[in-house]
């Protein structure tokens, strides 16, 4: 396991190389007159076999730096505590809708679905220092914003960056797929959730449905809907809405909404996944949720992580710098020219 | 050939050569010493007539005065040219050789005296012989022969192949080298010249001696064995190097002095006014 392997074992055969200072020193050379009464000097011996010693390292160090020699990380159990969970965020028009308070103070600002959406989301990230999250945002279209990384800034400043915006229908079949697609490649180590937050107003063909099922039986995810709703006192005159620029009475509307949210709710449960719904309808009913999701994911998993392998060539490299720069002085102490 | 003064040797011997020269010499002649007062009949010279001489003689003889003769000196240049030889530091070993051998040339020419030279190497050059004359060209041969001569060999034994060459009676006798021989190798040479005046010239280079290199590292490759050697110079290696150079000569000196000489060390670029400075010296 911990066994030395080289990227380029080839690159070894130039390992000879090492032998040329061995022939020629690459000092310069004078002729002198008589050398047999040179003294004998012990530091020169010691530097002229430090020269090639230096030199024939500095090949040899190169040439295994670029054979780059590394050993494999192996692998390590980990128990996990933590789930992994892409966000489906619903940025349709009818999330700016604004959620009844709680507060009934004056003072107190109406928050749009779609603010406390991702203020409890970011709660719930903070909350959750384990988990791993992504996000994909979708209304007409679904945009992948943040992929599944343990990088929390991401998630958060896409979290913190999603707005609602009105364009046509919603896609949620697309969204749901996409969301499912970000687990796609990743070893299963932890509970796997989608986690939906919408306020309906989506529906999901029945061809969809199928490949939709199969992609969540593939990946061994959870589906969460936390559906936010606006409650009955709605804006009459908010008309403009998610689906088509007509306009609707309130009274259809609200017929039509619930009609649509129970046959979602109905439908989820019939896609045969391990599936919960939360209704919320107030800031606080959102987080009563998140906290309940939270508990139920909070199944410690077992997982095998393998670890990076380990490379040595860096250091190899460094040494040849090194050694380089011992050279680099030799040289510059040579003697150009025989004279005092 | 840059213009330099003449070298003004001046020995202490007498030289016994029939040839008018500059010194002073063993046979009778034309010269400045007086020899002796003999009869005229004895030395048939009018202009030599000894008034005095002639004039306290009770038997009215007449005298006149003999002189030494003030023959000429044969001068010999010996050179060494075995690889070291070769060595171009500050100065070209080769060319300051050949500086003092032409030099020499010419001021035996003008003093009269005779010059020859015999170059060996591990053997002696054939090429590059020239029997003592007294030659006006001297020194234009000797340019012309050390331009064609490439110092090679790992000893200068050849040189005591030159001894057999040498005239038998006493001459003056320069050894140019550089003197970087085996222990025993001078002192040989020294005592098959030792009926001659022998004055060995030791050609040092600066970038041998005086200015090494106070620092840095380097490859030092012996001319004459080719053997190399790695030194990475310091200030204690400078300094011990020095001592071991200023031994060299020490030890050149030694063996000359049992032979009664004393080498004239060249340092760099010959000047022949250092020479003559040393003959002054020397018969002081």
């Amino acid at each position: 396991m911990n066994a030395l392997h080289f990227f380029k074992p080839e690159l070894l055969w130039l390992l000879p190389l090492a032998l040329l200072p061995m022939i020629s020193y690459g000092v310069k050379q004078f002729n002198f007159p008589g050398l047999e009464d040179w003294p004998k000097d012990l530091l020169s011996d010691w530097l002229r076999w430090g020269v090639r010693a230096i030199a024939a390292l500095t090949l040899v160090s190169l040439i295994i730096a670029a054979a780059a020699p590394f050993t494999e990380g192996g692998t390590v159990t980990k128990v996990g505590e933590g789930a992994e969970i892409v966000v489906v965020l619903d940025r349709s028009g009818s999330m700016s809708e604004n959620l009844q308070s709680d507060n009934q103070s004056i003072n107190a600002k109406p928050v749009s679905k779609i603010e406390a959406a991702r203020k409890v989301l970011l709660k719930f990230m903070e909350q959750r220092p384990a988990d791993t999250f992504g996000l994909v945002a979708f209304n007409a279209a679904p945009i992948s914003v943040a992929p599944l990384s343990a990088d929390r800034e991401l998630a958060k400043a896409a979290i913190k960056s999603a707005e609602s915006n009105s364009s046509g229908f919603t896609a949620l079949n697309r969204a749901l797929a996409m969301g499912l697609d970000y687990f796609n490649g990743r070893p299963f180590t932890a509970t796997r959730l989608i986690m939906l937050v919408s306020d309906g107003d989506a529906v999901i063909e029945p061809a969809d449905r199928e490949i939709l099922k199969n992609q969540f039986k593939q990946y061994r995810a959870k589906l969460i809907w936390v559906y936010v709703h606006a409650g009955v006192e709605k804006n009459i005159l908010d008309s403009v809405i998610a689906g088509d620029n007509e306009i609707i009475t309130n009274a259809q509307k609200q017929e039509v909404e619930i009609n649509q949210n129970v046959a979602m709710n109905r439908l989820f449960e019939e896609l045969d996944i391990p599936y919960q719904a939360f209704e919320v309808n107030s800031e606080a009913g959102l987080q009563q949720a998140v906290a309940e999701i939270g508990r139920a994911t909070n199944k410690p998993t077992r997982y095998e992580y393998r670890l990076p392998r380990q490379d040595y060539a860096i250091y190899f490299y460094v040494l040849t710098m090194l050694l380089l720069g011992a050279l680099f002085w030799l040289k510059q102490i040579e003697i150009k020219a025989w004279k005092a | 050939m840059a213009q330099q003064p003449l070298i003004h040797y001046h020995v202490r011997w007498r030289p016994s050569g029939h040839q008018p020269g500059a010194s002073h010499g063993l046979v009778a002649g034309i010269g400045d010493q007086l020899r002796s007062v003999v009869l005229l009949r004895d030395n048939p010279d009018p202009r030599r007539l000894d008034l005095r001489a002639s004039v306290r003689d009770p038997f009215e003889n007449i005298w006149v005065r003999d002189f030494n003769l003030n023959s000429a000196l044969k001068v010999i240049v010996l050179v060494d040219t075995s690889a070291s030889m070769g060595y171009v530091g500050k100065v070209n070993r080769m060319h300051v050789a050949q500086e003092v051998a032409s030099q020499l040339a010419l001021s035996a020419y003008r003093s009269g005296d005779a010059f020859g030279l015999f170059a060996a190497g591990e053997v002696i050059n054939k090429q590059c012989m020239l029997p003592p004359k007294a030659n006006r060209g001297a020194w234009l041969w000797v340019n012309h022969h050390f331009s064609k001569l490439t110092p090679q060999g790992k000893h200068a034994d050849g040189l005591l192949q030159a001894v057999p060459y040498l005239p038998q009676k006493r001459c003056l006798v320069f050894v140019v080298s550089d003197f970087r021989w085996p222990v025993g190798q001078l002192k040989l040479l020294l005592k098959k010249l030792s009926h001659h005046d022998v004055v060995p010239v030791m050609l040092q280079d600066p970038a041998e001696m005086d200015a090494l290199p106070k620092s840095g590292i380097a490859i030092l490759r012996d001319v004459e064995t080719g053997a190399g050697q790695f030194v990475w110079m310091r200030a204690g290696l400078q300094k011990q190097m020095q001592d071991l150079r200023a031994q060299h000569i020490r030890n050149v000196e030694e063996a000359s002095r049992l032979y009664g000489n004393k080498p004239f060390v060249v340092k760099g670029a010959f000047d022949t006014a250092l020479l003559t400075k040393y003959f002054m010296e020397r018969s002081t």
